[in-house]
């Protein structure tokens, strides 16, 4: 039987899902010391790990290249869905906001508001479900300075601890939704090798449970 | 400058010999099945008016569809489906056909994709309408079709069974709007179990919710039904199970057995599906290659109300897989080269037209000499070459 290869975002939900393979039982060595190898054999060769950018997490699973994948809720909410989500992981927790200037009242007043966002599809699909009408700039570094700078009345953003918002004069107008890493599976996956896919999500959520 | 003269549109692309080749093979593989089981070919416009596809009937998001206006102003999109245009064809010219009506259909559909994601925007579709018969006679037998046609291309496929009647049922009995019911459908296509449980924890913990709770995770194979029914005896929500349940005894006959799924979470699909939903996978391709179901209220929309059920089969993928594994028989090569000497350029003609009613494939030589032309022939691997003259001359340029 072909491995089941598992696709992970690199970084801090990577460390996270690591820790919950090893957690199971899994040796996952090759992971922990990589070298300059893109496709990680762990467990006894019997899941495959790949290393990559969210988005890209979510493009190799829709296309069934990956038959899993680990991603923020963030990255699917911006990129659209069309695989399963089976498990909430529970880490890599922040929320969806929108900020604005502190001591301002952003719903006042009727002309259209500015927003800045790396998330545009968020921040879109957000004031659409209000039946706000609103221009989204899309910006692809700090957006906090946006509003500083006077190019947009508010920001959609993550936010964790809320300090850069703070420091900038900034505050949360409205937590838009909680963010949390996600299981994805391809739905043909699923379908397919269903009883090595279910184990293994079930595996992962005991181990889960475990932590809390 | 002409940026764009020299590449196809995103989503598209050019198909070269025998990736023709491998599409025609298997359009023509299904479209032998279908007409064996005296289903009718039709082929519908590929523009047709906006409102065939109405999104609320459709269930085809209007973001998707290729649009433009005639020179009336009205809108008017680019295939997106073939149901319902067979619908409207069904309910405007086939009113007084003796039913039922059998249909199959081979051609491309059209949707506007996201870009940057490597799907396809034209992807070309075969599939079968059973319309005006109602029941599990009628079910069955689209079914069979469908087994019948994959069988003959990637018999390794395996076919998923649903039921939109079972989630309808449930969701009836949830004391929640029409809004938060299709949120349930939408976590639950998606087997999103957080979301779901977010929405149903609000919710007075009834055996319904419970039920709700379990849906996405209700497939497997027939071990399925029983917990299905376990969870759910009222009559609403039972019948439609053990409706499923008789299919699936009936099918495993025709030795399907294990590569049968039951997903009773199959809730997603275009909303026109009332009833039984069925769509098959294959190893190699991340998505359903086949879809289907029942769909008894589409041809209300066109005024015509008739049951009806049917599938679609994705040719491209097909295609696609089956020239990878290598089961496309190759296109036959040209065997011989008819070169005609000057002033024997007609002679030679004819000379073709002999040897291709004998059954050869045969090239006429546009060259001058015959030197050229024996060249030509041994670089294309042609077996013989036939120099026309006062004679012919044949020569055998290898076995």
């Amino acid at each position: 039987m072909k491995p089941l290869r598992i696709a992970l975002t690199k970084g801090r939900l990577e460390k996270d899902t690591v820790a919950l393979f090893e957690k199971i039982g899994y040796d996952c060595t090759a992971v922990s010391k990589k070298g300059r190898k893109l496709i990680l054999p762990i467990g006894e060769h019997r899941f495959e790990v790949v290393l990559a950018k969210a988005a890209d997490v979510i493009t190799y699973v829709e296309h069934g290249v990956c038959d899993l994948g680990v991603v923020g809720k963030d990255t699917i909410m911006e990129n659209g869905r069309s695989f399963y989500e089976v498990l909430d992981l529970g880490f890599g927790k922040c929320r969806f906001a929108l900020a604005g200037p502190k001591g301002k009242d952003f719903f006042s007043g009727y002309s259209a508001k500015t927003i800045a966002t790396k998330y545009p599809n968020v921040a879109r699909g957000y004031f659409e479900s209000r039946g706000m009408d609103v221009r989204v700039i899309k910006i692809e570094g700090s957006v906090e300075l946006a509003p500083l700078l006077g190019l947009s009345d508010a920001i959609v953003d993550i936010v964790e601890t809320g300090t850069t918002l703070k420091e900038n004069g900034l505050e949360v107008i409205e937590t838009i939704c909680d963010i949390s890493a996600r299981l994805i599976v391809n739905a043909a996956s699923l379908k397919l090798r269903k009883k090595e896919i279910e184990t293994l999500v079930e595996q992962m959520e005991q181990a889960k449970e475990g932590a809390v | 400058m002409k940026r764009y003269s020299k590449i196809t549109p995103e989503g598209t692309n050019d198909l070269l010999f025998e990736e023709c080749q491998a599409r025609r093979y298997v359009e023509k593989t299904l479209a032998d099945v279908f007409a064996a089981h005296g289903f009718h070919e039709v082929v519908t416009p590929g523009l047709e008016f906006y409102d065939v596809f109405n999104p609320s009937v459709s269930g085809i998001g209007q973001e998707v569809m290729y649009k433009m206006t005639d020179h009336h102003g009205r809108i008017v999109v680019m295939r997106p489906d073939s149901t319902m245009p067979i619908g409207r064809l069904t309910a405007t010219r086939l009113q007084n056909q003796p039913r039922p009506i059998r249909l199959f259909y081979t051609q491309p559909i059209y949707r506007s994709n996201p870009g940057l994601t490597g799907r396809s925007d034209e992807t070309v579709q075969t599939g079968i309408e059973l319309l005006g018969a109602q029941g599990k006679r009628a079910d069955l037998e689209v079914i069979a079709t469908a087994v019948e046609a994959l069988e003959k291309c990637v018999p390794d496929f395996r076919l998923e069974l649903g039921h939109a009647g079972f989630f309808r049922a449930v969701a009836a009995q949830l004391p929640v709007s029409d809004d938060v019911r299709e949120d349930l459908r939408r976590v639950i296509e998606a087997k999103d179990y957080a979301a779901l449980n977010r929405i149903l924890d609000g919710l007075e913990n009834t055996p319904s919710v419970q039920a709700m709770r379990r849906l996405p995770r209700l497939f497997g194979g027939e071990e399925v039904f029983d917990e299905a029914a376990s969870l759910c005896s009222d009559p609403a929500s039972a019948k439609p199970i053990a409706y499923l349940h008789q299919l699936y005894q009936s099918l495993s006959l025709t030795g399907l057995g294990q590569r049968m799924i039951v997903d009773l979470g199959l809730v997603q699909r275009n909303d026109y599906y009332t009833n039984i939903v069925f769509s098959a996978y294959v190893q190699e391709f991340g998505d359903a290659v086949l879809l289907g179901g029942r769909y008894d209220t589409l041809l209300d929309y066109f005024g015509l109300p008739m049951p009806a059920v049917g599938f679609a089969v994705n040719v491209d993928a097909l295609a696609k897989i089956m020239l990878r594994r290598g089961q496309i028989p190759a296109e036959p090569q040209t065997d011989i080269l008819v070169h005609g000497d000057g002033g024997f350029e007609m002679k030679a003609l004819r000379h073709v037209s002999n040897l291709v009613a004998q059954g050869f494939r045969c090239e006429t030589s546009v060259f001058e000499t015959r030197e050229q032309a024996r060249e030509y022939a041994v670089l294309r691997g042609m077996g013989r070459i036939d120099y026309v003259g006062d004679t012919v001359e044949t020569k055998v340029l290898k076995d």
